[in-house]
């Protein structure tokens, strides 16, 4: 790892695990003996609104990803990772989850939601690496559509984007999950990480994936 | 599978008692942390973001260690709990962001005057960039007006030493201690180490009156104290560690809070660690004067780092100033950084390079696109949203609405659109009772249960007290949920069971507030009833809407089922999501036919049609009929519910809209029209119909006086097809203008003058003036028709050079010959009904003084009237039928006889004699038949019942014939298509009268609309577009059999002015007036909008639910995953299209 700190955005929608699943990045870096920073500043976001969450780990006294600045984005959601677009840049890979959530305004003015296939267009055009995939049916095979965030962690363990080893992730998903979703959530991150490789295998160092 | 071990069991982070231990906590748990490391034994606290984990923390610790712990009802009390336990040798802490700071002033100003026995925090938590706040405030102000240490902490683990420090400072110094975390801090995990637990101590209260009671007297002594204990601080601080010092150089940067750590990750970002030297200071108030000046030595230039207000920055310019130092302060005051929102590390860059001469840096890479924004929404299944929809659709869009602090803000935005000022927690019925007073006008304010007991129980006394004319809606979901769902006073969370405590109702009543009631929102019919209730009675009255909060009570109850209202234990769960019939949604009769109405509801005819419908049908008995029965009845189907709608809400131009999309001649139908609408009106059931006309005559004469007229219809593009309309009656008017907007060319003619047929001719002057009438003409002309007057059908017209020379031949001749008996003998005048009405249509001829009327139509009832203007002093009518059968229209007869007109019923003229005319008895033949009862054939004359009838002229009004000579057909060979309005000839279509005899105006319009129809498929082919006019495929559903008809309240009908009997008699002006605004609004809300629309999105429009959405075909769905099963919204589709996915599952309820 270089000097500069290796800046995480994770984003999604409230409700969708996305301050459970850098709390679970800040305790696997800090068991592995990094500095890390978690950033949370997630306003009323409960209400079903964007949520965003940062993590940085390595030499950083706060939390900020500012403009450019992203190396990983994890998103749960297509509009919310393409909101964080003036994050990301040629040094940003991108884990993506495709299935949209409801934008209010489809139940306010009865407008629809935005192409998928165009969002994802649209930030491989910026950023470097970009894996689109439905980590929602992933987290259903897993037994539970709520833990979509672990799906997509395993995702980047499995791509080898961490800065820490397998292990420290899976325990501290493990120390996350409440005692009935343990198993459920040993199961999505698994499924994620081998999407994840696969992803990896098939690309080799061409470094272009599609899903 | 993973090979992950089984996980151990963990004690909670913030409880793990090993010093040197490590956790990534956010900055507000740290905070608790210190204080547990510190001792203390209260915590209390009001929940707002970004200060709740600290007390959240603390309510989920403080039974394990030993620690009293209260959410208080508000901050002030809170801060008094914090100083009692102070007082009584505890120490203690308390939580609450910024603005909870303002709210807990009045005991803070004194405080430092008594001081504290054992340590007290306070934790005020900042928001710059209001993040989750009204305002950005900097609170570092308060500390120095009211001699109150206050501490900033930068990163989490200087929070835990800090609140552990800060303890120590505050217990020394006799001083509260202010914390001031920043959201950034308080929201942003790092790592932070522990040092060792410690227990609290409870030493109990020594008395100490002349400290403890700040009389006048006692606190000039103590106001001296208050300097020495500051003076203690100033020390304290000065070597707590906190003060900082880095580096060296000519250029000194000091910073304060979340900047301090974001100034070095610049400084290392732009290798600029070396160029400057850094302060660092924790301390935000008492300055460490002394220790500041030694490290302004040497110091050429300073920048100042710290969010908002230049509290620093301008400390050091005035210490500079009183000790000489020429030293240069950038910051705010030198227009180097600004003085609100957060420092981001770019704009802290800007302000280093400044600092440093290295010009600007360089610009943000472009900002991408923006994309559609996700403001947080109210959840699906919320019981706020429903309660805003029932008070909206009973206040409408003209009353104001004042909102407060709570998850229930949301319902600001649209569309529930429930804000209209919004203030402080409690604001919300302080500015409605306020705003009624000085308007004079009904508010409504809505409040949260967590919100009423924080401060809106003082303002609702208030409202009391004043006597508001106001309705406060308390909508207690029992749990203060915005914030995370702390408990509320209203319900006490025990081991998953929720345990009710304070009654609200009882509290507002206590408060003296006579009317309350307690409603379930989620029982839509019952809610909008209770605000119905509210909205008939002035003053002041509270509507508790009351359901926990099911997300909440998801989660501590057994993780599936929400509870019901008033239930202490989660209830039956709610089965299963909603989905929505597609053959219901969004169709009427009028669309049946796959044809679509020109006009989208208005979002208040929604309203209206939701509140209709929420009020009558409830739950799943929502089944509307497709079509209101008044449009099934009316020949051209008009859509009454929607003009009522608009004209209830004041909505004229749509209005008329509606009604001249579909209607030609529509001030003079609004005034001749027979009413079937009226008499199939479902209001019937319950008191009287709508005045269905009067609603229409209003919206025509409001038109009239507009500028210019309000509706153009559109016309099509000419493409030289020219048809020839015979007849310029309704008939031939109505398809003359239905031609002309379908591009024909149209040429009318006509035997009169003028143009209208019956409606100049037939119809006296007192139902329809001629301007009126010409009003209408006109619109026609001015459509483009052309006419040719003076012309007659037989004379110097023949229909073969018609059809010769256009492309199609429209007959509407009408009936205009006065059909007539031959009475035998020798006695007074006879005359037709059409020849007498003809002749004296304007009135002002003196005619006979005993006039008899043989006949029992219209005509007859307006030849009647016709005479007693004329002024004939006696007027009989004698009529076949009896009084209830017949044929005229019920409120012509009304105001024949109320005008003077005797009737006879079952009478026959048999012979004239010189005194009048001999009439006899009869009797029908079929005596239940009333259809056969309009025809001298079907009855017998009852001997010995002769009777004269005196009269000097005679009146025969029994019906008109066509003139078949002019065309040479048969009257009933005419026609073969009554749909296309296709006759026997080629090319010849007809309309109106010569169809099959006289008929009325509306009906005859309705056929006039056919013919051009007809017409123009016949010319045209597939080009011709739909006709809008499809025969209604539902029948109307009876009047008494519409469930929920029994809540509706019975309702005044509204009536308009009448000249009185002498004006009416005296000459041929109106009678009937029209309604005046105010009336028509009332008569338009009693429209009870029994049918379907076919464009409503009200649950889109009015509701909002984020379950709720359109399709990429543009129809309505329900999210499954996200649709919990409140069913609300299908208590109000206009449509009754929403059921629950096993129908057979859900529960009906009708009442």
């Amino acid at each position: 790892m270089t000097d500069e700190p290796f800046r995480i955005l994770v984003v999604g929608v409230g409700g969708q695990g996305v301050l459970v699943a850098t709390k679970v990045l800040g305790d696997a870096a800090m068991s592995a003996g990094q500095t890390v920073h978690v950033g949370q500043i997630h306003g009323m976001s409960q209400r079903g609104g964007s949520v965003e969450s940062t993590v940085v780990i390595g030499a950083a006294h706060t939390s900020f990803v500012g403009p450019a600045q992203a190396n990983v984005v994890l998103g749960f959601e297509p509009v919310e990772t393409r909101r964080a677009l003036s994050r990301m840049s040629t040094n940003t890979d991108v884990a993506m989850s495709t299935s949209p959530v409801a934008l209010p305004s489809m139940s306010v003015r009865g407008e629809s939601y935005p192409d998928v296939s165009g969002i994802t267009d649209e930030i491989r055009r910026v950023a470097r690496d970009v894996i689109a995939l439905d980590a929602t049916a992933l987290a259903l095979s897993a037994g539970e559509a709520r833990c979509q965030n672990v799906v997509m962690l395993g995702v980047l363990d499995g791509l080898a984007l961490l800065p820490f080893d397998h292990d420290a992730l899976a325990m501290a998903v493990d120390q996350q999950s409440p005692e009935r979703f343990v198993e459920t959530n040993r199961r999505a991150l698994d499924l994620g990480r081998q999407r994840g490789k696969q992803f990896r295998q098939q690309t080799g160092e061409e470094r272009c994936l599609q899903p | 599978m993973t090979t992950t071990p089984a996980r151990p069991q963990r004690v909670d982070p913030l409880l793990v008692d090993d010093a040197g231990h490590a956790e990534l906590l956010l900055g507000n748990e740290a905070i608790v942390r210190g204080a547990l490391e510190a001792g203390v034994g209260l915590a209390c606290g009001y929940p707002g973001t970004p200060s709740s984990e600290v007390t959240d923390s603390f309510a989920r610790i403080a039974g394990a260690r030993g620690i009293h712990f209260e959410y208080s009802v508000n901050e002030k009390i809170a801060l008094e709990m914090a100083f009692a336990a102070s007082l009584a040798g505890t120490r203690s802490i308390v939580a609450m962001k910024h603005l909870g700071l303002m709210a807990a002033g009045d005991p803070l100003t004194t405080i430092p005057y008594v001081g504290t026995i054992a340590g007290m925090v306070i934790v005020s938590a900042g928001d710059p960039s209001c993040l989750t706040s009204p305002n950005e405030q900097d609170q570092r102000h308060v500390a120095l007006m009211l001699h109150i240490p206050m501490l900033e902490p930068s990163t989490a683990q200087e929070a835990l030493e800090m609140t552990r420090f800060a303890f120590e400072l505050s217990e020394k110094a006799e001083l509260p201690v202010i914390l001031r975390p920043m959201t950034r801090l308080c929201h942003t995990r790092a790592e932070v180490k522990y040092g060792a637990l410690r227990d609290p101590e409870f030493k109990g209260f020594r008395r100490d009156p002349s400290r403890f009671v700040p009389i006048p007297a006692n606190a000039r002594r103590l106001r001296g104290r208050v300097n020495e204990r500051i003076g203690i601080a100033r020390d304290m601080v000065a070597a707590s560690g906190f003060l900082q010092s880095h580096g060296s150089g000519k250029t000194m940067i000091v910073a304060t809070g979340v900047p301090s750590p974001t100034c070095l990750d610049v400084l290392r970002s732009q290798g600029l660690e070396r160029e400057v030297k850094l302060l660092h200071l924790g301390v935000v108030f008492p300055l460490a004067d002394e220790w500041l000046l030694q490290q302004l030595r040497d110091v050429e230039r300073v920048l100042v780092l710290e969010e908002l207000l230049p509290f620093i920055e301008d400390s050091l310019r005035a210490l500079c100033s009183r000790h000489g130092l020429d030293v240069e302060i950038l910051g705010k005051g030198t227009g180097h950084l600004p003085d609100h929102f957060e420092y981001e590390p770019r704009v802290i860059q800007k302000g280093i390079h400044a600092a440093l001469g290295l010009g600007d840096p360089p610009p943000d890479p472009m900002m991408a696109e923006p994309v559609p924004t996700r403001p947080p929404v109210l959840c699906p299944a919320c019981p706020h949203r429903a309660a805003f929809f029932a008070a909206r659709a009973v206040f409408g869009d003209d009353t104001l609405y004042f909102n407060d602090i709570g998850c229930y803000t949301l319902g600001f935005g649209a569309p529930l659109k429930a804000a209209d000022a919004l203030l402080c927690m409690g604001a919300g019925f302080t500015l409605a009772a306020g705003v009624s007073r000085t308007t004079g006008e009904r508010t409504v304010g809505f409040m949260g249960d967590s919100t009423f007991f924080h401060s809106g129980m003082p303002a609702l006394l208030n409202a009391v007290k004043s006597d508001a004319n106001m309705v406060a809606v308390i909508m207690d979901n029992e749990v203060t949920a915005m914030t995370g769902f702390q408990e509320s006073p209203t319900v006490e969370v025990e081991s998953g069971h929720p345990k009710r405590r304070v009654d609200i109702e009882g509290v507002v009543r206590a408060l003296g507030c006579e009317h309350v009631e307690t409603v379930d929102p989620d029982n839509l019919a019952a809610t909008t009833q209770a605000f119905r209730r509210a909205e008939a009675r002035s003053g002041l009255v509270t509507i508790i809407t009351k359901r926990p909060c099911p997300v909440f009570f998801r989660r501590v109850g057994d993780g599936g089922t929400p509870r019901k209202a008033g239930e202490e234990s989660p209830g039956e769960p709610w089965s299963v999501p909603y989905t929505i019939d597609h053959s219901r949604c969004q169709h009427c009769g009028r669309d049946a036919c796959g044809q679509r109405c020109d006009q989208p509801p208005t979002e208040s005819f929604q309203r209206s049609m939701a509140r209709a419908r929420s009020l009558e049908i409830g739950t799943a008995k929502n089944n509307p009929p497709k079509v209101a029965p008044c449009a099934t009845k009316c020949p051209l189907h008009l859509c009454v519910q929607g003009y009522a709608a608009h004209v209830a809400s004041g909505d004229y131009a749509a209005a008329l809209e509606l009604i001249m999309q579909h209607l030609p001649l529509p001030d003079s139908v609004c005034r001749v029209c027979h009413e079937p609408c009226q008499i199939a009106c479902v209001r019937s059931a319950i008191d009287e119909p709508v005045g269905i006309n009067n609603l229409k005559r209003f919206v025509l004469d409001w038109a009239a006086e507009q500028d210019e007229f309000p509706y153009q219809p559109d016309v099509e593009e000419a493409h030289g097809r020219h048809v020839a309309v015979v007849g310029a009656g309704p008939g031939g008017l109505a398809a003359a203008h239905e031609l002309r907007l379908r591009g024909y060319q149209v040429t009318v003619y006509d035997a009169a003058s003028e143009p209208g047929g019956i409606l100049l001719s037939g119809v006296p002057r007192y139902r329809l003036p001629l301007d009126v009438l010409r009003r209408d003409v006109e619109r026609i002309r001015a459509a483009g028709v052309q006419f040719e007057l003076g012309r007659r059908l037989g004379d110097d017209l023949d229909l073969d050079s018609l059809v010769d020379t256009h492309n199609a031949v429209c007959l509407a001749i009408g009936a205009e010959l006065g059909r007539r008996i031959e009475l035998p003998g020798v006695g007074p005048k006879v005359v037709d009904a059409l020849t007498y009405l003809g002749s004296n249509r304007d009135g002002g001829r003196a005619t006979a003084r005993r006039v008899l009327v043989i006949g029992g139509g219209n005509a007859a009832i307006d030849s009647a009237r016709t005479a007693l203007r004329c002024g004939a002093e006696e007027v009989v009518i004698a009529c076949l039928e009896n009084r209830a059968q017949m044929p005229a229209i019920g409120a012509e007869i009304h105001e024949a006889e109320f005008e003077g007109v005797e009737i006879k019923d079952r009478l026959q003229a048999v012979r004239l004699c010189d005194e009048g005319v001999i009439c006899a008895q009869v009797e029908p033949r079929v005596a239940d038949d009333p259809s056969l009862q309009h025809d001298p054939k079907n009855f017998d004359v009852v001997a010995g019942t002769d009777a004269i009838i005196a009269a000097d002229q005679v009146i025969l009004a029994i019906g008109q014939e066509v003139n078949t000579a002019a065309i040479a057909w048969e009257e009933d060979q005419v026609i073969i298509n009554l749909d296309t309005g296709a006759t026997r000839r080629a090319r010849v279509f007809a309309a109106g009268d010569v169809t099959g005899g006289a008929q009325t105006v509306t009906d005859v319009i309705a056929q006039g609309l056919r013919a051009a129809w007809g017409i123009d498929r016949e010319l045209r082919g597939e080009a011709a577009a739909d006709h809008r006019l499809p025969p209604p495929r539902v029948s109307a559903q009876p009047a008494a059999e519409r469930p929920g008809v029994h809540r509706r309240h019975s309702t005044q009908r509204q009536q308009p002015a009448e000249l009185d009997r002498t004006e009416r008699t005296s000459s041929f002006a109106q009678v009937t007036g029209v309604l005046t605004e105010t009336q028509a609004r009332a008569e338009a809300e009693r429209c009870m909008i029994c049918g379907q629309c076919g464009n409503c999105r009200s649950c889109l429009d009015l509701f909002g639910c984020p379950a709720i959405f359109v399709d990429p075909d543009m129809r309505v769905q329900i999210d499954a995953g996200l649709c919990v099963g409140c069913g609300v919204c299908a208590q109000f589709c206009p449509n009754g299209a929403i059921h629950p996915v096993a129908p057979a599952s859900c529960e009906v309820s009708d009442d």
